[in-house]
């Protein structure tokens, strides 16, 4: 249940950051700017977002039908997390809002019905934000002892972008699942 | 508005459990999650200060182990199972960046038939 701040009864403040605080530093301008423009952007060609296909082509991590690797960070990343092998799209499901009204809270469901036996069993879950700062948001190391797989939170996006959940199992197989998520204005905080 | 210590934190379970069953546990703990990229009011840089960190054990067992940066939201709220197979406590470990842990538990135990 992620339904909000009131799961236990309590209420949990929320720390607004001002327009006129962020626009003191160039960077955050910028980059303020810039996920504005994108916002809007996102809403009228979602999707035609400037492709460096160059170096990228040459990444053999996706499958046809699969978000392309956006840039060469997230390259990286997923080269670092699981080498050369396939990363086949199945056995996973991430339940985002397609449409997330505010990027500082974004409700992440993920879920597998891959078996949480001591033979075989889900060792490893990878939440990787395309186009976030820090696009590996989140690591997630699991044991037999769970049961099952289902995990949720809430996280933060900056804009309209790709999100990637990625299970390994012990035995060393990759199944992905992808959303994409649109982030309106008020994702830009 | 009531204010939340930083690392006050809270661990749910169902009320009846019964033995073997796969249940789900919600927590939350109140942190900032700052990502450093905000300034306050005066222009000062907010430092990132943010959970990194947080190890789930059940009895003597180490069930799971989360690795976050400052992109999960402020207050930290993550759900997950756990197969109910013995009566003991539940504990969570949040660590931050700056090194402080915090700590919860909550008991597991069945009910009686």
């Amino acid at each position: 249940m992620l339904g909000g701040s009131d799961v236990f009864g309590l209420t949990w403040t929320r720390q607004l950051p001002s327009l006129d605080s962020m626009s003191d530093s160039t960077d955050s301008r910028r980059s303020f700017l810039r996920s504005c423009a994108m916002g809007v952007a996102g809403l009228v060609v979602s999707g035609a977002v400037s492709r460096s296909e160059g170096l990228l082509a040459a990444t053999r991590l996706r499958g046809p039908d699969d978000p392309e690797v956006p840039n060469e960070e997230v390259a990286r990343i997923l080269k670092g997390l699981f080498g050369d092998r396939p990363i086949r799209r199945g056995h996973v499901s991430l339940d985002m809002p397609a449409v997330a009204e505010d990027g500082r809270v974004v409700p992440v469901i993920i879920e597998s019905d891959l078996p949480m036996s001591k033979q075989r069993y889900v060792k490893g879950v990878h939440l990787i934000v395309d186009h976030n700062p820090d696009a590996h948001l989140a690591a997630f190391h699991l044991t037999p002892a769970l049961g099952q797989v289902s995990i949720s939170t809430r996280i933060k996006m900056k804009r309209t972008t790709w999100v990637r959940a990625i299970l390994e199992t012990n035995t060393g197989e990759v199944w992905a699942g992808y959303t994409r998520v649109l982030v309106t204005l008020n994702g830009c905080g | 508005m009531m204010t939340n210590h930083i690392g006050e934190a809270r661990i749910k379970v169902p009320d009846r459990i019964t033995r073997g069953e796969v249940i789900v546990v919600n927590s939350i703990i109140s942190h900032p999650m700052d990502t450093g990229f905000f300034r306050n009011a005066d222009g000062d840089p907010i430092p990132a200060y943010f959970i990194k960190d947080v190890v789930v054990t059940y009895g003597e067992e180490e069930v799971a182990r989360f690795e976050w940066t400052s992109g999960i939201s402020r207050d930290p709220v993550v759900s997950f199972t756990v197969q109910a197979d013995k009566e003991a406590p539940l504990t969570m470990i949040w660590t931050d960046n700056q090194g402080a842990a915090f700590k919860h538990s909550v008991g597991i135990s069945f009910a009686s038939a």
